[in-house]
């Protein structure tokens, strides 16, 4: 049980996105995709959940998604997107419930509240969503699609969130807030991919990570396999190197150092 | 921080008070459904009618004429079309996720204008055998397939591979419309005056040609495309998120497309043929409860298809009594009571007015 | 050309009308009508019939009239149903007729079958736009009425001022004026009348050639046509409002200044309903327009 994508290509035109991508993320773990901007990684998320039309095939629990209707797929696996607009002013509550209607915790009234907890956004149910600030949207988001999975190991079968930059919008605190919940979504048993952009919180909180660049997969292991000065150097295209103080006195703030 | 507050301190859940708006609004339908049969330009009364039929007295020709072959079809009528025009307008801005979104977008108004009006100019020229076996459907037949065509054409020109473009949709749809438009003035052009006024006159909508016959043809269609779109409420909810977030919560995005355009197609179709443009309840009514109990689709457009109903007939009632034995077009009276209350409400929102 | 111009008359209509509507409802509840004598309530439908069901003095039959019906201008304070290609069956039935006399073309066609199912005799007079024709709605019409008599001494005596007026207006060919009918000039547009209307049928009655031959009906022509029809009279409707352009406007429109008329600032304004309805004044109608013609000259 785990979610393979392989050989994954996208073209948007006569543009080639993604080159023939694989990828594998295991149940219990954090997997990261991160790349320079254009490399691909938010294409490649969105052929895993079917967003976009892509070739290569992406099995979701040994099964292919193509195979599978929209509610077995959001029975199985919630996306959060990198942005939200609403159309209509639903309240906080109510976009949180959005995410329940095909999830299997449908049966469960309290789990709306309880994600909405979660991410420390409780006292905000009433609040109409367009009125809130764009992190708190972020994390409302994330809510929603907390209670879309609620239950990471459903069945006997891990559940997968799947999340596109989940931290972008987000202070330092609550970066660390977002990714403690991925964390013990994944050590509950549930699948975690997320596209990063913070190498930081990359190293600090992924077992895997996948590096692309220009439309392929350049690296892809443990963060400490992968996060090396020549990998990162290469995707990035400028010279950089890891677990390095800066030169001078200038200050440094890393997540590592908070204690959450 | 992560304290859950007591859901008992949490203000009234807006979906309860959403569904027993039902009721409520249920209960309005039946006054106004009441009112629609007591109230018109002759002394005939539902009251004195039921209270003859309670003594076994037998009701005059008149009585029967008024109530049986006028205000019962008017009524009916008026229940499909208000209906019809309110579901299809919170279906559509549920679909182009915009609150100002209606039906016309979709190019059912102008094609049934369009068809309305080759009826109008160019039927007289038909041969004389079929305009008295189809004379009098002519009109309502011509604005249904016009209505009901443009709408088919616009979803077949912004489909792709299996995908509408809602976008491509609105575009298509200021063409065709414009298209329809410079047809529809070819057409009042070569008119003469007596078929100008008949325009003008469709173009205000009316109940007062409904019959049964006029029931019978629109109201499967209309109950039918009614009943399609009441099924939608958890798409369209879905749907606010953006269509690729409601295909990731599990929802059918392409068939919840094709289902809500079709439905309003063949509802505002249908009501448009047999009651000609009647404006502003396909946009206030859904505004109105969406301010009155939230925007969730499961109860709105319920609740929508009751509301418009009742304000289409009370609507009705008024455009028939105000200058008796004449009346006025409904068009006319549902833009006077609509347009004031809609300001209203933008400048309400605006804070230019107190709450 | 969706009549927004009728929608702003009629929204102070309705704004006031609509309370009193309201009140009225609870008073009319309250009304009771006696039973009707066969066709002793007659709706009239049309100006020019009531105009004939007046002449034939039966007047005091009419219960209710449409909204063209303003002569003679005691109809006024008679019921008035609304315009005759929309009207309400329901209105209809309140007033209580018997029998309705309708020119060409009420509707709307489930409203007539309605009345008609409530047992309501409906009686269609054709249009007419020659001297024949009117004599032939006066002839329905007192059939219709019962009073064959009377219709046909009305008969006897239209036909007779009918052909002194004509006999009166007929000039030769080349001393006839050219006459353009303007229905409207609104907006600086001229809506002119071209053949086949009632318009074209009295201006070649009182002795006038329509200045425009070149299409049937009422069209708005281009300024540049204006000139070339080259009319000595321009002839209009006098009713106030809109349309009661006065001569200083009429003649600074650029489609009028080019024409002889505005030379010698010929206007002719007759009462629409008299010129225009083919009734029993059609006779008065065609001499006051040849004498707007022709009096200053001849």
């Amino acid at each position: 049980m785990s979610l393979f994508a392989q050989d994954i290509r996208v073209s948007y035109g006569t543009r080639k996105a993604l080159r023939g991508v694989s990828l594998s993320a295991l149940p219990g773990e954090v997997t990261a995709i991160v790349g320079p901007n254009g490399s691909g990684k938010s294409t490649l998320l969105g052929a895993i959940t079917a967003t976009l039309p892509y070739q290569g095939r992406v099995l979701l629990n040994g099964r292919d998604i193509r195979d599978l209707p929209p509610w077995e797929l959001a029975a199985q696996r919630a996306v959060l997107p990198q942005a939200s607009r609403l159309a209509f002013p639903f309240t906080v509550l109510e976009v949180v419930r959005l995410g329940l209607q095909s999830g299997t915790a449908g049966n469960r009234p309290d789990v709306p509240m309880q994600a909405l907890a979660r991410v420390g956004l409780a006292q905000y149910a009433d609040r109409t969503f367009q009125d809130l600030s764009g992190g708190e949207a972020q994390r409302v988001m994330l809510a929603r699609v907390l209670a879309q999975v609620w239950a990471p190991v459903e069945g006997g079968q891990p559940r997968w969130l799947l999340l596109d930059e989940p931290v972008s919008s987000l202070d330092i605190a609550h970066q660390l807030q977002v990714m403690e919940i991925a964390r013990q979504f994944a050590r509950a048993g549930g699948g975690v991919i997320a596209v990063m952009h913070d190498l930081n919180l990359t190293a600090l909180y992924a077992d895997r990570v996948a590096v692309l660049a220009e439309g392929a997969r350049l690296a892809f292991g443990a963060p400490g396999a992968v996060l090396t000065d020549d990998i990162l150097s290469r995707a990035y295209r400028c010279a950089l190197r890891v677990s390095a103080p800066p030169p001078s006195g200038i200050p440094y703030i890393l997540p590592h150092a908070a204690s959450a | 921080m992560t304290a859950i507050p007591d859901t008992a301190t949490l203000p009234r859940d807006r979906l309860s008070r959403a569904r027993s708006l039902h009721w409520v609004l249920a209960g309005g339908l039946a006054l106004a459904c009441i009112a629609s049969l007591q109230i018109g330009a002759t002394d005939v009364t539902l009251f004195a009618m039921l209270a003859k039929l309670a003594q076994g007295e037998p009701l005059s020709h008149m009585e029967r004429v008024v109530l049986f072959d006028i205000r019962l079809p008017r009524l009916a009528m008026g229940v499909l079309v208000g209906a019809a025009l309110a579901v299809s307008g919170a279906a559509m801005q549920g679909l182009f996720r915009n609150p100002l979104a209606d039906p016309g977008i979709v190019g059912v108004g102008a094609g049934a204008g369009l068809g309305a009006i080759l009826a109008i100019v160019l039927g007289t020229l038909l041969p004389v055998w079929m305009i008295d076996r189809i004379g009098n459907q002519m009109v309502p037949v011509a604005a249904f397939l016009g209505g009901w065509g443009s709408t088919i054409l616009l979803y077949r020109v912004s489909t792709r591979q299996g995908q509408t473009s809602v976008a491509t949709m609105l575009l298509a749809g200021i063409a065709l419309g414009a298209l329809a438009g410079a047809l529809s003035g070819i057409l009042v052009y070569i008119a003469d005056d007596q078929q100008l006024r008949d325009l003008t006159f469709w173009g205000l909508g009316s109940l007062a040609g409904a019959s049964w016959a006029k029931v019978l043809s629109a109201g499967p269609l209309i109950l039918l495309s009614i009943g399609g779109a009441l099924m939608l409420g958890r798409g369209l909810n879905g749907l606010a998120l953006g269509e690729a977030t409601a295909a990731h919560i599990g929802i059918h995005v392409q068939r919840l497309k094709s289902v809500a355009i079709l439905a309003v197609a063949g509802a505002t179709g249908a009501a448009v043929a047999v009651s000609g443009g009647i404006g502003f309840i396909g946009i206030v009514v859904p505004h109105l409860l969406r301010l009155a109990s939230g925007p969730d689709h499961r109860t709105l457009l319920l609740n929508s298809a009751l509301l418009g109903a009742t304000l289409l007939i009370l609507a009705d009632v008024i455009a028939r009594v105000v200058i008796a034995p004449a009346e006025l077009p409904i068009g006319i009276v549902t833009a006077v009571l609509g347009a004031p209350v809609f300001l209203w409400i933008l400048l309400r929102r605006r804070g230019l007015v107190e709450p | 050309m969706r009549g927004r111009r009728f929608r702003y008359s009629a929204l102070t209509l309705v704004s006031g009308a609509m309370l009193g509507a309201l009140l009225a409802l609870a008073v009319r509840a309250q009304d009771s009508t006696a039973l009707p004598e066969p066709h002793g309530d007659v709706l009239s439908i049309g100006g020019s019939v009531t105009e004939i069901v007046a002449a034939l003095g039966q007047q005091h039959r009419l219960k209710a009239r449409d909204t063209t019906s303003s002569y003679p201008p005691e109809v006024a304070y008679l019921p008035d149903v609304g315009y005759m290609r929309s009207l309400s069956p329901e209105g209809v039935l309140s007033v209580g007729p018997s029998l309705i006399l309708s020119e060409e073309g009420a509707g709307p066609p489930e409203a007539l079958e309605v009345i008609r199912a409530a047992d309501v005799t409906f009686v269609e007079v054709p249009d007419a736009l020659t001297p024949d024709g009117i004599l032939r709605k006066i002839d329905i019409i007192g059939a219709a009425l019962g009073v064959p008599d009377k219709a046909d001494a009305l008969a006897a005596e239209v036909a007779a001022a009918l052909s002194a007026a004509l006999a009166d207006a007929e000039r030769p060919e080349g001393d006839k004026k050219r006459v353009l009918f303007v229905l409207s000039t609104q907006g600086g547009k001229i809506n002119a009348s071209g053949t086949g209307t009632a318009a074209d049928a009295l201006i070649r009655m009182a002795g006038g050639v329509n200045a425009i031959s070149e299409f049937d009906g009422y069209k708005q022509i281009t300024d540049e046509a204006v000139g070339l029809a080259a009319p000595d009279v321009i002839l209009m409707m006098d009713r106030g409002g809109d349309h009661g352009v006065a001569d200083d406007d009429l003649f600074a429109l650029p489609a009028i200044r080019l024409t002889p008329a505005a030379q010698t600032r010929s206007v002719v304004r007759l009462d629409g309903l008299l010129m225009l309805g083919f009734g029993p004044r059609t006779a008065e109608a065609v001499r006051l327009l040849n004498d707007a013609l022709y009096a200053r000259n001849s």
